[in-house]
């Protein structure tokens, strides 16, 4: 059986290593789930025959099962998908039953003694015939070199595929190489600097793509597709499809279009040049960078029952604003972290928090919660609970709101947690009830200062 | 004549658009650093670096990043070009991902005859390098390395691109104009800490003098000469790294108590400097050589390394105790404090004078100073009515310390989260009485801290009570008297809260009755006794309520 000789396209030097053969193209197509579509171009130059070809440099997380390899005149026989690693064990232990060369080198002289030694063993200990003689190697802890004339075909460097095909003819040909492989995943990235003064916010997007296959692509072109993809691989796919389709922030859904490229349900990202992506690298890509987006800060607090508290509860700080073309901001956002800057006294951005949104349509409106508020914060007291009877009771709250900012702030305090009957028969401020089971109130508190909120709510079932 | 130039045209005829290949330029370090530290395991740097950048397309690289940067977080800003990809791949130059990123490559093999000293130089390719060993061809054939029990020693020609001495972020940048600019590069790093501590010295019965330090942690091996140091304080929202986020710890809306919070992050703390010290001790001198060989006579590796070892006289670099490294450096005087500013919506101390952080330091600042705080030293005791059924209990009541946090009172400082240790003098000198968590108080916000427990003063306490069943809707009605006695054996004089505590199973409470005058707090009802040195006082009440049983 022959080997063919991959014919050698050049390459950063940098990139390889000097054997490894290299693609005329190569294709990444990654999903956000940890997945990817590769296609490897490659020419092949081959005798007619059957015969075996290697792909080295595929994916080291390949899934075989998923290879299709496509050469106009060759016939497929049979693939197969490598991944014993090449040790010093396995190399002795292959070598059972065939003959390697003892060379044993005297300590005081240096002198070389060279023999041809069968490998019998490998358990517990190589043993060795040489000649007529049985022995186990070194067992005099001299210097011995053991000298292997060949390597196993199966024992790689690196994880590698090959296929067996039958060519009639001579080939000089290309040939499509395509399989989903595991280890390359990406995620979107948010950067938000957020001018509260001005209420507005600027706002890049980054692709960031990990390549943890254990193999560099290089020169490749790649396109990331935002979507939730199902995979079926247990109990992990589904939870994932899961969390990610949750998405409490958003606070409406946009019905807009974009101009993005669309494939079925999924949104293709492509990188524009072609790119290089390491082997443990991440390698981050903009996508979206807008400025003037019209951002708001809110201020909100939930109580779910009625107690009274020593301690007050800080309000959690939301950044609001809108994917929408009126906003600034007209791109639909796949899934990822977005991280709030706020610029500091000497206009240095600083890190204020970050939340997570899931894939949002253009034109929804989001809620991020970026933290809690040091110097806004709100202490409920339960003053008295009256039965009315036994299904149905009154409870009288007042809610101490702080603000120790210099500024007056809106506070957004909900009530929920509500039985199946409710009805607020008594409040100082006007509420509005938010669902089924809660209410809430917007107060207005001054700058240093404080305001206060009574309600009487009737609760039965 | 470049040889490679007709395969590279060819290859520009039939790939996609290929870019021109970018120039790299280096930046080797920051001319200023900005470390802003968070509470929760992690820092945000901000560098600013001087680069000259050729008008074509440049790859700009820095060198000398915190090695635990957040890649995701990375943004670099001000190079006045469009930035096409950013890139993090730090793969640290050892001796196991020098051999493994060499396969393919050549290497010279010397090898050393024990005996004579005789050297032979042969030149090798590295076939194969993994945990289990390396395989390496000379023109003999196919050789496994460290295994003839020959000292070899291998000379690499050079450092394999892949691997670099410093972490390494770079960006690729379009073409622009050429010329000198500053641009800025930030990124979240995580191995740093902060926390503050708060020491109280009572001055007089009813005064204290209040200090807060904060006390700075860079955990990693990065250290910042000259740099802009600063800590936010307050609770940000942070997801978990596994999804992504920034928190080592989890993410932070998942803790319901700060407490428990605040546990996870020491023992996440205490975790990093464990492995840190491990990692030292783990290294014994050996390097980490990918090792491995087939089964051979009695001799193993180690011990054959150790021969070679000792032969070529070289010996184990002898690392130091964890501890060494690690210094402690207090900089707070009262001249010098941390100068608080407002960020967003948490508290900014910014240390006013550049400092250098050095690599696993910890470091110390004062942000608070302030004589004479008015305070209240008192001792409570809560009730709960749901207890009541008949009680003769002899309890002895928590010391507690109060502050108002407003000006008036001598403070009006925001209070970041920390522990505050009260001391207060003796006969005999300065006495610790006691610690608590101080949560994160903003201004004209009241604080009790609970510090110990009480000697010398003791409750008796003696409750019982009637329930009778309510005709019309069936809540069990309780009428309860009370009579706490307070024995203070104290030779000072002190105050006694005891509180009645109210929530919603309890309906319609009413005092009846009371020998002292009745107060609400937090909704609870509380009365207030100032019992006298060496006497004792005692509180009555009636307390009328309707226990609520929910269906």
């Amino acid at each position: 059986m022959r080997r063919i000789l991959w014919c050698l396209a050049m390459v950063p030097a940098a990139a390889l290593a000097a054997d490894t053969p290299a693609d005329r193209e190569i294709s990444l197509t990654i999903y956000n789930k940890g997945i990817a579509l590769i296609e490897h171009v490659r020419q092949i130059s081959a005798p007619a025959g059957r015969q075996r070809i290697e792909f080295a440099g595929v994916s080291a997380q390949i899934a075989p099962e998923t290879v299709s390899f496509i050469a106009p005149s060759v016939e497929l026989i049979e693939q197969n998908f490598d991944y014993d690693l090449l040790t010093p064990a396995k190399l002795m232990e292959k070598a059972v039953g065939s003959k390697v060369r003892l060379i044993r080198v005297n300590p005081a002289t240096g002198a070389e003694t060279a023999e041809v030694a069968e490998v019998l063993s490998t358990v517990g200990g190589t043993v060795l015939r040489i000649g007529t003689r049985i022995e186990v190697l070194r067992e005099d802890s001299l210097p011995a070199r053991v000298i292997f004339d060949k390597v196993p075909d199966n024992l790689r460097a690196q994880p590698t595929l090959s296929v067996l095909v039958n060519a009639s003819k001579p080939v000089n040909e290309t040939a499509r190489l395509t399989y989903l492989s595991r280890g390359l995943d990406w995620n979107a990235d948010y950067v938000a600097v957020f001018d509260e003064a001005k209420g507005e916010s600027s706002m890049q997007g980054w692709i960031t793509l990990q390549n943890q296959s254990g193999t560099t692509f290089v020169n490749a072109r790649a396109q990331l597709v935002a979507g939730d993809v199902n995979l079926v691989n247990g109990e992990e796919g589904y939870w994932e499809y899961q969390r990610q389709r949750r998405n409490a922030n958003q606070r409406a859904v946009g019905v807009e279009s974009t101009a993005r490229a669309q494939l079925g349900d999924y949104y293709l990202y492509p990188i524009k040049q072609l790119t290089t992506i390491a082997n443990n690298q991440t390698k981050q890509v903009s996508f979206l960078d807008a400025a003037g987006v019209k951002t708001s800060k809110g201020y909100e607090v939930t109580f779910h029952g009625f107690e009274s508290r020593d301690q007050p509860e800080s309000a959690e700080v939301r950044m609001r604003f809108a994917n929408s073309t009126a906003a600034g901001l007209g791109e639909q956002l796949p899934s990822g972290v977005v991280r709030v800057y706020v610029r500091d006294a000497r206009g240095q951005p600083q890190f204020v928090g970050e939340d997570h949104i899931g894939h949002t349509s253009a034109g929804s409106e989001l809620a991020l919660k970026i933290g809690d508020a040091f110097d806004v914060s709100v202490l409920p007291t339960l003053v008295a609970t009256r039965p009315v009877n036994r299904r149905s009771y009154e409870y009288d709250m007042s809610y101490l709101l702080r603000n120790a900012r210099s500024t007056p702030v809106v506070v957004t305090l909900r009530q929920d947690g509500l039985w199946r009957q409710n009805e607020v028969l008594k409040e100082s401020v006007k509420g509005r009830r938010t669902d089924a089971d809660s209410f809430a109130w917007d107060i207005t508190v001054p700058a240093n200062g404080a305001s206060s909120l009574t309600v009487t709510l009737r609760n039965s079932w | 004549v470049n040889p490679r130039l007709p395969l590279l045209l060819l290859l520009a005829a039939l790939g996609p658009a290929r870019a021109a290949a970018p120039i790299e330029v280096i930046s080797p370090r920051a001319d200023s650093v900005s470390v802003t530290i968070y509470r929760d395991l992690f820092a945000l740097v901000t560098e600013t670096r001087t680069v000259d950048l050729p008008d074509g397309p440049v790859k700009l690289s820095f060198d000398g990043v915190v090695e635990t940067l957040l890649p995701a977080s990375a943004v670099v800003a001000d190079t006045g070009r469009v930035l096409d990809e950013a890139n993090f791949d730090y793969e640290q130059l050892t001796p196991g991902s020098l051999f493994r990123r060499s396969v393919g490559r050549e290497i010279l093999l010397t090898r050393t005859m024990r005996g004579s000293g005789k050297v032979v130089q042969v030149p090798a390719t590295i076939v194969s390098a993994t945990d289990d060993g390396v395989v390496i061809r000379t023109r003999d054939g196919n050789e496994a390395l460290h295994c003839s029990g020959i000292p070899e020693q291998v000379t690499f020609e050079k450092i394999p691109d892949e691997l670099q001495q410093r972490p390494r972020l770079s960006v690729l940048l379009a073409r622009g104009a050429a010329g000198r600019r500053t641009v800025r590069v930030s990124y979240l790093a995580h191995g740093f800490a902060w926390k503050s501590d708060y020491v109280g010295r009572l001055t007089r019965p009813n005064r204290m003098d209040l200090q807060g330090w904060l006390t700075l942690r860079n955990l990693t091996n990065t250290s910042f000469a000259g740099a802009q140091v600063q800590v936010v304080a307050g609770r940000l929202n942070l997801l978990d790294v596994e999804d992504r986020g920034t928190s080592v710890i989890g993410a932070i809306g998942s803790y319901q108590s700060e407490q428990g919070l605040n546990d996870v992050r020491a023992e996440a703390l205490e975790e990093i400097r464990e492995e840190q010290a491990e990692a030292e001790e783990d290294y014994d001198g050996y390097p980490q050589l990918l090792s491995g060989c087939y089964p051979m006579g009695p001799h193993d590796l180690r011990r054959s390394y150790e021969m070679q070892t000792i032969t070529t006289g070289i010996q184990g670099f002898g690392g130091g105790d964890g501890d060494e490294l690690s210094e402690i450096m207090v900089t707070g005087m009262r001249a010098s404090m941390a100068v608080k500013e407002s960020l967003a919506d948490y508290q900014l101390y910014r240390l006013p004078w550049p400092t250098d952080l050095q690599a696993r330091q910890t470091k110390q600042a004062l942000f608070l100073d302030k004589r004479a705080v008015k305070v209240e030293r008192f001792y409570s005791w809560s009730l709960d009515a749901l207890d009541y059924q008949a009680i003769d209990d002899l309890e002895s009541p928590l010391l507690k310390l109060g502050l108002e946090n407003r000006k008036s009172s001598g403070l009006g400082e925001p209070l970041p989260e920390g522990v505050l240790r009260l001391f207060e003098p003796g006969a005999m000198g300065e006495l610790f009485s006691g610690e608590d968590t101080l949560y994160d108080t903003a201004v004209n916000e009241d604080v009790e801290l609970t510090l110990a427990g009480a000697v010398d003063l003791s409750l008796d306490i003696r409750i019982d009570s009637d329930s009778a069943r309510k005709e019309k809707d069936g809540n069990n009605v309780t009428l309860a008297n009370a009579e706490i006695m307070i024995a203070n054996a104290k030779g000072v004089p002190v105050t006694v809260e005891i509180r009645q505590t109210l929530h919603r199973y309890i309906a319609n409470a009413q005092v009846v009755r009371a020998n002292h005058r009745t107060l609400r707090k937090h909704g609870d009802y509380a009365w207030r006794l100032r019992v006298p040195a060496n006497t004792a006082d005692t509180l009555t009440f009636r307390l009328r309520w309707e226990e609520i049983v929910e269906d």
